[in-house]
């Protein structure tokens, strides 16, 4: 809670310094020939009100769950978010359940095929994943899978004509299935897959680099051995025994990644014009929307805390020796 | 009595940059059940390498050859999966350090019953029950409590009890037991060492202790081969070896323990550090420290050759001059 | 262990490692890259073609013998243009990366050499930085700022600077508890002389290491900022503005796809060489070849 309020005036206050008077960037042309305009929109806004005060009406409405109203959207940012946010949940989670699939896999094959052709195989695949630049993997994906060979739809979350699906999470694959309506599901799940792939790749390389040296050092540790002396098969060893050990750095880097994917999705949403919130955020950044801003950083925050509780909690279930504070 | 197994002249090379090493140099043993059988020697004489040989865990890289019979088949000729499925059923391991040794994140429960199952197929419930009954053999208190406990909770002697446990789980008839006893504390060893002689006694075990202590191996080991940098210096009945001993590195190592009524006396230590296989020098590997080296035993590896009955010994000086120059 | 053991310097150690991993084959395969595009930067108004620049008639050229990369939606040579954007991405990113360590480095060393609130405040200052997602504050950053490649460098330090800064205080502090120091202090070296004999060596390892990785990372986000219109602006031949043209037109698929590669291949030259580097340096590895 703390964080969220350090937060909230650090956003608040970077944007008070930001050079740049938000009512001429929304106004546009209109700024400079209606000075009336200027004043009303500074007046609608609380603008014109000492920065202090700004702030703490802008902390009062928060305690009441009011974020604001967002100056280009004309809607309540709390309102804004809410629409926003599952589109990117979903784009999110996919990508993260690709990338920790196969990350995890390649890491422990190449731990275990050290040195190898297969081991070098896989570092040059996981590093071209951290080498590919997110904006150009997905134009080339669009290229090839949607231009040329037309497998997959261009953008957008479903088809125009098809309607998205009773509201229950706001992810549409999920809401879909619950309201049995298989076609929009498999239609959401079309325009899903090539965004979530292109999120993937970099956190798939990721994964696998850091799951190869976690396994890495497990390997060395005599329980192993004596798990090897029992007689199990290789497989339970290595599922069993030695992920289980390996799996607090991954844990760790995988509730990182999260982080970052829940809130760095600004180029891949542009590219296939999915309405998340890196949309959003870039709109809010470039037109100087400072209470959407603030909004976004909110989110931002409130999801680092929510992904260090799961990554502790997490922690504690899968060792023992770690208490739960 | 029947040797349950026969190891005959097993070697083991290690493939490094500069060529393989050998590391275990034509060892042969039989190893009966009922019986402790010790292994005795310093870091590097190839102990535990010959151990791991046994059970099918050599490093990458390591080469065997001789043979090692149980039961009529020998282990060093079997395919890795069948060597696998006697791993833990047949033959077991213990190792040094139990803290190290025991899963950190399993419970004690799991790391009991998971080869249990596996290798005997038995079910959750039968599982749980033997290795209830496992725990209590062992004498760990409250063993249903135990068995959901993990292993930090428990301490360094307990630990070893419970992989002693996980050892006999199955049922073996041959337990190797890596320096059991070398990171607890003296005051638990003797404990240790209780169990296990009580166990070979009421399972008919056949045990296979390693060590380089000789009181462990005086109070435990029925017979014991001393093995110098990879090959047997002298083996026998353990009263006779520890008390007449005829190699001289045997010799050395008997009197460089203190004695309690020699208290006054200085030590004597063998000159020199122990070899080990890169650093293995030619002809006999202990003359560069023997007091009653020749120069032939710079030249040709002596021969093991049997001295008395159940008794055999690798050193051409003569025994009788050796024992009368003392 | 024997004294000379315990003092032996646990990073130089790692310098004698070295030899072994520069003979792995990526290793050598990434040292190739960087250097030859590091010459192409170099030298690309001698090598280039055509002037990146110079439109002319010939527009939307599919790659061809007079034009090796094809032409873009203004006539101008994609083939030089690419050669060109190594000019631009390479010095700024290497440019950022020093600039990032000198304040980052610096702050991060003065963290974990002195302790104390200064090192509360070093970190607390990263850890909003680490918690900010990076696109978005070099977004914020450029938006007040004003796009251009300048302030986009200057995001991009602003957003790379905690990593260094981490860094080098966890090497400082590890240094700083180690036996070696403790005994050139017991021997009364001075604290200038202590921090340029023993402390600086010893960083140059890792720093290394992070530095050849954070360029690769640079040249992406650098790009990225071109991309979404906030670096560089037209008609400067840059890697990620060109990949933006190249959305726009995407029948020419060759004016966005080869900028990509470019990029693709310093980036992963610059990760092949981080990550070989690292392993040289991870104390594991030096600790096993003591014990062994």
């Amino acid at each position: 809670m703390f964080l969220c309020l350090g937060v909230s005036v650090m956003a608040f206050v970077l944007t008070t310094l930001v050079p740049g008077d938000p009512a001429l960037a929304n106004l546009g042309d209109r700024a400079s020939s209606d000075p009336q305009a200027v004043r009303l929109y500074r007046e609608h806004f609380g603008l014109d009100k000492p920065v202090p005060v700004q702030y703490v009406v802008y902390l009062n409405n928060l305690l009441h769950g009011d974020l604001g109203e967002s100056e280009q959207s004309r809607r309540a940012v709390r309102i804004d978010l809410a629409e926003y946010i599952p589109a990117t949940a979903e784009l999110a989670v996919s990508s993260m359940v690709l990338s920790i699939l196969l990350g995890v896999t390649l890491g422990v094959v190449a731990a275990l095929r050290r040195n190898r052709l297969t081991d070098q195989i896989i570092r040059v695949v996981s590093l071209g994943g951290m080498s590919t630049p997110q904006f150009w993997l997905a134009l080339v994906a669009l290229y090839v899978f949607f231009f040329k060979l037309n497998w997959v739809p261009g953008s957008g979350r479903l088809d125009a004509i098809v309607l998205p699906p009773p509201h229950l999470t706001g992810l549409y694959t999920i809401d879909a299935l619950a309201a049995g309506q298989f076609d929009v599901f498999f239609n959401s799940l079309q325009h899903l897959i090539l965004p979530a792939c292109v999120l993937a790749a970099f956190n798939m390389g990721l994964f696998t680099r850091f799951t190869r040296s976690a396994v890495l050092e497990v390997l060395e540790n005599d329980y192993v051995r004596t798990a090897r002396a029992k007689g199990l098969p290789e497989l339970t060893v290595v599922f069993r025994h030695v992920l289980r050990a390996a799996s607090p750095p991954i844990v760790t880097v995988v509730g990182l990644a999260f982080g970052n994917v829940m809130t760095g999705t600004v180029l891949v949403e542009n590219i296939f014009a999915w309405p998340g919130i890196g949309q959003y955020s870039y709109r809010s950044a470039t037109g100087l929307d400072l209470t959407a801003i603030v909004g976004v950083m909110l989110f931002v925050a409130i999801v680092y805390i929510l992904v260090n509780m799961v990554v502790d909690i997490l922690y504690a279930v899968i060792d023992p020796r770690v208490g739960l504070a | 009595m029947t040797a349950l197994l026969s190891v005959n002249d097993l070697h083991v090379w290690l493939d490094t940059a500069r060529g393989p090493l050998a590391i275990v140099d034509g060892v042969s043993f039989d190893v009966a059940a009922g019986q402790v059988f010790g292994l005795a020697g310093e870091s590097g004489s190839g102990k535990t390498i010959t151990a791991l040989a046994l059970l099918g865990l050599l490093p990458a890289g390591a080469r065997t050859g001789g043979s090692a019979t149980m039961a009529g088949r020998d282990l060093l000729a079997m395919t890795s999966s069948a060597r696998r499925r006697t791993r833990g059923r047949e033959i077991a391991m213990v190792f040094q350090d139990p803290t190290s040794s025991l899963h950190p994140m399993l419970t004690i429960e799991r790391q009991l019953t998971e080869h249990l199952r596996y290798q005997l197929g038995l079910s959750a419930k039968d599982a749980h029950r033997r290795a209830v009954a496992l725990l209590t053999d062992v004498r760990i208190p409250d063993p249903e409590a135990a068995m959901r406990g993990y292993p930090h909770q428990f301490s360094g002697g307990m630990r070893q009890r419970i992989q002693i446990a996980i050892g006999l789980a199955c049922e073996p008839r041959l337990l190797v037991a890596d320096e059991p006893t070398t990171a607890l504390d003296v005051t638990v060893q003797a404990g240790i060492l209780r169990l296990l002689h009580r166990l070979c006694q009421e399972k008919h075990l056949a045990v296979i202790l390693i060590t380089h202590d000789l009181g462990v191996l005086s109070s435990l080991a029925d017979t014991v081969t001393v093995m110098y940098a990879g090959r047997v210096a002298e083996s026998g009945p353990t009263a006779q070896v520890m008390g007449h001993a005829r190699h001289p590195y045997t010799r050395g190592l008997v009197d460089a323990l203190p004695h309690p009524e020699a208290a006054d006396r200085a030590l004597v230590p063998i000159a020199g550090d122990p070899a080990g296989p890169e650093s293995r020098p030619s002809g006999c590997a202990f003359h560069p420290r023997c007091r009653y080296a020749k120069p032939s035993c710079r030249i040709a590896v002596p021969p093991l050759v049997r001295v008395d009955d159940g008794r055999e010994m690798a050193c051409p000086v003569d025994p009788l001059v050796a024992s009368m120059a003392r | 262990m024997s004294t000379a053991a315990a003092l032996s310097n646990p990073v130089s150690s790692a310098w004698r490692r070295i030899p072994g991993a520069w003979r792995q084959p990526l290793t050598l395969i990434g040292l190739v890259v960087v250097a030859a595009w590091l010459v192409v930067a170099a030298l690309s108004p001698w090598i280039a073609p055509y002037d990146p620049l110079a439109q002319s008639p010939h527009l939307y050229q599919a790659p061809s013998s007079a034009h090796l990369l094809g032409t873009d939606e203004l006539g101008r040579d994609v083939f030089s243009r690419v050669l060109w954007g190594a000019r631009i991405s390479i010095p700024l990113a290497m440019l950022l990366v020093v600039l990032a360590f000198l304040i980052g480095g610096t702050l991060g060393g003065l963290a974990g050499y002195l302790g104390g609130w200064v090192e509360e405040l070093v970190m607390r200052g990263a850890d909003f930085v680490f918690a900010v997602p990076t696109i978005l504050l070099a977004m914020a950053v450029v938006a007040a700022l004003g796009p251009g490649l300048f302030h986009a460098v200057l995001a991009v330090v602003l957003v790379s600077w905690p990593g260094h800064a981490r860094v080098v205080r966890g090497l400082v502090r590890t240094i700083m508890q180690s036996e070696y120091v403790a005994v050139g202090r017991l021997l009364g070296s001075p604290t200038y002389r202590a921090l340029a004999v023993d402390v600086l060596p010893n960083i140059a390892g890792p720093v290394s290491v992070l530095a050849a990785l954070e360029t690769g990372n640079a040249i992406l986000l650098l790009s990225a900022l071109s991309f979404l219109g906030l670096g560089a602006r037209p008609p400067d031949p840059e890697w990620g503005s060109m990949v933006s043209t190249g959305a726009q037109h995407f029948e020419a698929w060759w004016i966005g796809v080869f900028p990509g590669i470019a990029i693709v291949s310093i980036v992963l030259a610059f990760n092949f060489l981080g990550d070989s580097l690292r392993d040289a340096f991870d104390p594991k590895t030096i600790i096993k070849a003591r014990g062994a």
